[in-house]
């Protein structure tokens, strides 16, 4: 069996990413199974995908904790813990990261299996004009990485897929080029499929009474320890020499990641603005600046 | 035109007091989540909200939560019947003596479109006729969204969800209407654009003993489709075309707390937003957009003829407990 972890963020496209390669697999006549990580599908925020695929029946469910194979789309989440992108790597055979080709990340975040990289982004945006939707470059990054899947089925399963996401024609065509481009540029990895069956011990959960079954949070407002800072693409900058302190984009915030100083003046807390723009949009004089963040690629 | 305020009169007056931190694993850009921090200022920090599942259920994710106040969560359809448990609880322990007055909490149930229109509506149907004291605020992004956007009964017409084909006929369902046949102590819509309408409500409706029901309209960037920097510009159209009415209703009298003085066409509204992306493209629709229009303006044009209900005087006391 192979076991393909995608991780990105909401808006990339890893849920079409694990899709694609699962129908690929089951255009090859193999046994799939993919899903992705359901209810915290946020733009923007850390989410998950998992395909399976196997010659024979796949009795293991739930999320893959030993991966034969992680992809990540995007260089921050490997410095997100709470992602923890690269859970159970030494049971891999390859990391992908979505980085220039010869990025040097494996020190850098301590990844310990054979690193590959191509920078789908890059490629995306000159071909599709948007640098955010990834789904047939990571797709097509996985599918090559195996040895297991063909270019044929590979690109029946992007028009499939985006067809049935609304694609217009000329969208579906451009991400058939990007697949098939990244498909012929990198290299199969030497796999040793885990047999089939269920990796681990299969545990069975029990009722627990209501104090201890059920989550319980005791520490109010705690959720200031997250940084929402990372889903930022943009960066609102306000300027105080035009500012009249009127406080609009406060109010406007939706999640209050703005200040008023004791002194009147609004201040951004750049640990969780998510980068929404609304307070560009509200301010009345135009005071607020956007700039791209830096990233890393 | 404005109705006269009471309570605030600019933006600048609002309570600087903040109930939600930043953090939450929320969309960029929600509306719902706007709306829910505006009204919490206003309501102050002795709130109990009892959580339908829809996407604020991701407000508390184990083990962080952005709130101040105490949470429950509980099933789409039952957020009002846990509102009545949680009530009847703090009155039991407030009238024994074991809660301490100033300790007492407000009651609000939080709950999506799809919970309040469709799921829900039986439980606070119940609730309302029991005369149960709580808020409800009920932030309507028009479908079911935490879920990838499926269609509910409070999406509009020629909306595209993922359920659904682009030219419904089915109309939004007029939860306003159907609320206000159960004579609440308040009822009102607001939007996060009219954060100063938003707090006057609040205010308005927190001498009133009852159900206090609150329905917004939520600007929704990853289901309606649009770049979230524009939220509060759709929010701001949404009321200027019309299409979303600023009203309230105390014990069934309606009033209407804005008008415009000059309706913009609802096009500049429904063209930015991805769902009615069909209506003008390829082609213009002009048959559809004619049609909408003219339901949007025929609700204008009845303004004042609409059947009153009889006022019935508040709730003074809850329903007796059986």
């Amino acid at each position: 069996m192979i076991r393909i972890r995608f991780h990105g963020r909401g808006g990339h496209g890893v849920k079409t990413a694990g899709r694609i390669v699962g129908t690929a697999a089951f255009l090859a006549s193999l046994q799939v199974q993919d899903s992705p990580v359901y209810g915290a599908e946020r733009r923007g925020a850390p989410v998950a995908a998992f395909t399976r695929f196997d010659s024979a029946p796949i009795l293991e469910r739930g999320v893959i904790d030993s991966p034969d194979l992680i992809v990540i789309a995007d260089e921050t989440l490997l410095a997100d813990a709470g992602a923890a992108v690269l859970a159970g790597q030494t049971s891999a055979a390859a990391v992908f990261v979505n980085a220039p080709a010869g990025a040097r990340l494996n020190e850098k975040y301590q990844i310990l299996p054979p690193l590959v990289t191509w920078d789908i982004t890059a490629r995306t945006q000159a071909v599709l004009g948007t640098a955010s939707a990834l789904s047939a470059g990571l797709a097509a990054a996985a599918a090559k990485l195996t040895g297991l899947i063909s270019a044929e089925h590979l690109l029946a399963a992007v028009r499939e897929e985006l067809r049935q996401l609304r694609a217009t024609a000329d969208v579906v065509d451009k991400n058939v080029t990007i697949a098939a481009e990244v498909f012929d540029q990198l290299s199969t990895v030497r796999f040793a499929p885990a047999a089939s069956g269920i990796a681990g011990e299969v545990l069975t959960v029990g009722y627990e009474g209501v104090n201890l079954g059920t989550a319980s949070i005791l520490a109010p407002g705690n959720a200031q320890q997250r940084n929402t800072g990372t889903w930022r693409v943009e960066r609102p900058e306000i300027d105080y020499d035009v500012c009249t302190r009127c406080g609009l984009c406060q109010l406007g915030c939706p999640d209050g990641a703005i200040k008023i100083e004791k002194n009147g003046f609004p201040v951004i807390d750049y640990d969780h603005c998510k980068g929404c723009m609304i307070c560009a949009q509200v301010c009345p004089l135009h005071g607020i600046a956007r700039t791209k963040e830096v990233r890393s690629w | 035109m404005r109705v006269a305020r009471e309570h605030f009169k600019s933006p600048k007056g609002l309570p600087v007091e903040e109930y939600l931190t930043p953090g939450s694993p929320l969309c960029a850009g929600c509306g719902g989540l706007t709306t829910l921090r505006l009204m919490h200022k206003v309501l102050g920090e002795n709130v109990v909200i009892v959580n339908a599942a829809g996407c604020m259920t991701l407000l508390a994710t184990f083990p962080f939560t952005p709130l101040k106040s105490s949470w429950l969560y509980t099933t789409m359809a039952s957020a009002s019947a846990g509102a009545q448990g949680v009530r009847d609880a703090l009155d039991i322990l407030r009238d024994s003596g074991r809660l301490p007055p100033q300790e007492d909490l407000q009651v609000l149930v939080l709950a999506g479109d799809g919970s309040t229109y469709d799921m829900g509506l039986s439980s606070t149907s119940s609730a309302i006729h029991r005369g149960l004291d709580f808020w409800y605020l009920c932030y309507d992004n028009e479908a079911y969204g935490n879920t990838g956007f499926q269609l509910s009964s409070a999406s509009p017409e020629a909306s595209h969800t993922s359920t659904s084909i682009d030219l419904i006929h089915q109309r939004k369902k007029d939860l306003f209407e159907i609320w206000r046949a159960h004579h609440p102590a308040y009822l009102a819509s607001v939007s996060a654009h009219d954060a100063v309408d938003l707090a006057e409500k609040v205010e308005r409706a927190r001498s009133l003993r009852g159900p206090k029901l609150f329905l917004s309209l939520a600007v929704c960037p990853t289901g309606w489709g649009f770049d979230p920097e524009w939220g509060d510009e759709l929010a701001h159209l949404a009321v200027e075309t019309g299409v979303w009415p600023l009203k309230e209703a105390v014990a069934g009298v309606v009033r209407h707390t804005y008008i415009p003085n000059r309706f913009r066409p609802i096009a500049d509204y429904l063209e930015p937003q991805r769902r009615f992306r069909h209506l003008f493209q390829p082609h213009r629709n002009e048959a559809v957009l004619a049609q909408m229009q003219a339901e949007v303006d025929a609700y204008w044009a009845g303004l004042g003829t609409e059947s009153t209900l009889t006022p019935r005087a508040p709730e003074t006391e809850h329903a007796p407990r059986v």
